[in-house]
């Protein structure tokens, strides 16, 4: 067991591997380059050009709506005609021809 | 180059400091990573990891220690997230054959040869690594920078952010563990 517990005494130090140096320095620089990819994203020019997509997607939507408004206004017009028609041939009366009895 | 104009000129982003840096340390880093990890490649990402982490961070260095201790520090950092997120790897691998994923063959971790160790003692040595694997993270880690990097109690203090006795305890506790699972091995 002590022997086990011992084995690791005079044991000496395990190097790095060859040309660690320079595969770090290609880690590096790979490194480097994906962040640069990923930064053109983030300039002002797209920021900017995003922000008036947004907006233009908010006018559509808000005049948009201002369109179906005014449909149903049109809608509501169309109604008031119809009641009144039926209003002169008495089509929204409630009584019925089974009140017939009612007369006499 | 002294510690202060090591440490001046990888502020300054300097390539030559940059430089000597790795080639004081290496070894260093490397040996820590790899009796942790017990993995000849895992071992060389965290030692690049490192390196990384110390040109980034050399700003924030504020030097209440030692260069080398805070690289140290880093090492064992980068080494113990490595070995964590091996396990979960394995805990998620283990999910998705319990649902009928992930076929993949589960391949047992074969038994670590240090490259330091003589000839005679790989044996011996190779069930003390796998008894290392183990132990909790500090005591690991205690045991690792002392018998590994040789490391005196107070200089594995520094590293750790704590107390030499503190050491003393993990240390005395590290050998009652590794006692307990060699007996169980051999049993």
């Amino acid at each position: 067991m002590e022997e086990i517990l011992n084995s690791l005494d005079g044991c000496q130090r395990a190097g790095a591997p060859d040309f660690f140096y320079t595969r770090l320095k290609a880690k590096m620089e790979n490194g480097r380059e994906v962040s640069t990819a990923q930064s053109w994203v983030l300039r002002p020019v797209y920021a900017v050009a995003a922000l008036l997509v947004v907006l233009l997607i908010n006018a559509v939507v808000i005049f948009s709506s201002n369109n179906n408004s005014s449909f149903e206004d049109k809608a509501s017009v169309d109604t008031e005609v119809f009641q009144s028609i039926a209003a002169e041939y008495r089509l929204n009366d409630n009584s019925t021809l089974y009140d017939i009895n009612q007369d006499k | 180059m002294n510690e202060q104009e090591l440490i001046q000129g990888l502020r300054n982003a300097d390539d030559t400091a940059f430089r000597y840096l790795v080639d004081t340390y290496k070894d260093r880093v490397f040996n820590t990573a790899i009796g942790i990890v017990q993995n000849a490649e895992d071992a060389e990402d965290v030692a690049q990891e490192v390196f990384i982490q110390v040109f980034r961070s050399i700003k924030d260095f504020k030097e209440e220690s030692k260069l080398s201790t805070w690289v140290y520090r880093i090492t064992t950092t980068r080494a113990l997230d490595l070995l964590r997120s091996r396990k979960s790897k394995k805990r998620f691998g283990i999910i998705q054959r319990l649902f009928g994923e992930g076929n993949e063959p589960v391949h047992e971790i074969p038994d670590f040869n240090h490259p330091g160790v003589a000839l005679d003692r790989k044996e011996n040595a190779a069930k003390l690594f796998k008894a290392i694997a183990q132990l909790p993270e500090n005591q690991k880690i205690a045991f690792t920078l002392h018998k590994l990097e040789d490391l005196s109690y107070q200089e594995v203090s520094e590293v750790m952010k704590t107390s030499v006795a503190a050491i003393e305890s993990l240390m005395h506790r590290a050998k009652q563990n590794l006692r307990k699972i060699l007996e169980k091995e051999k049993g």
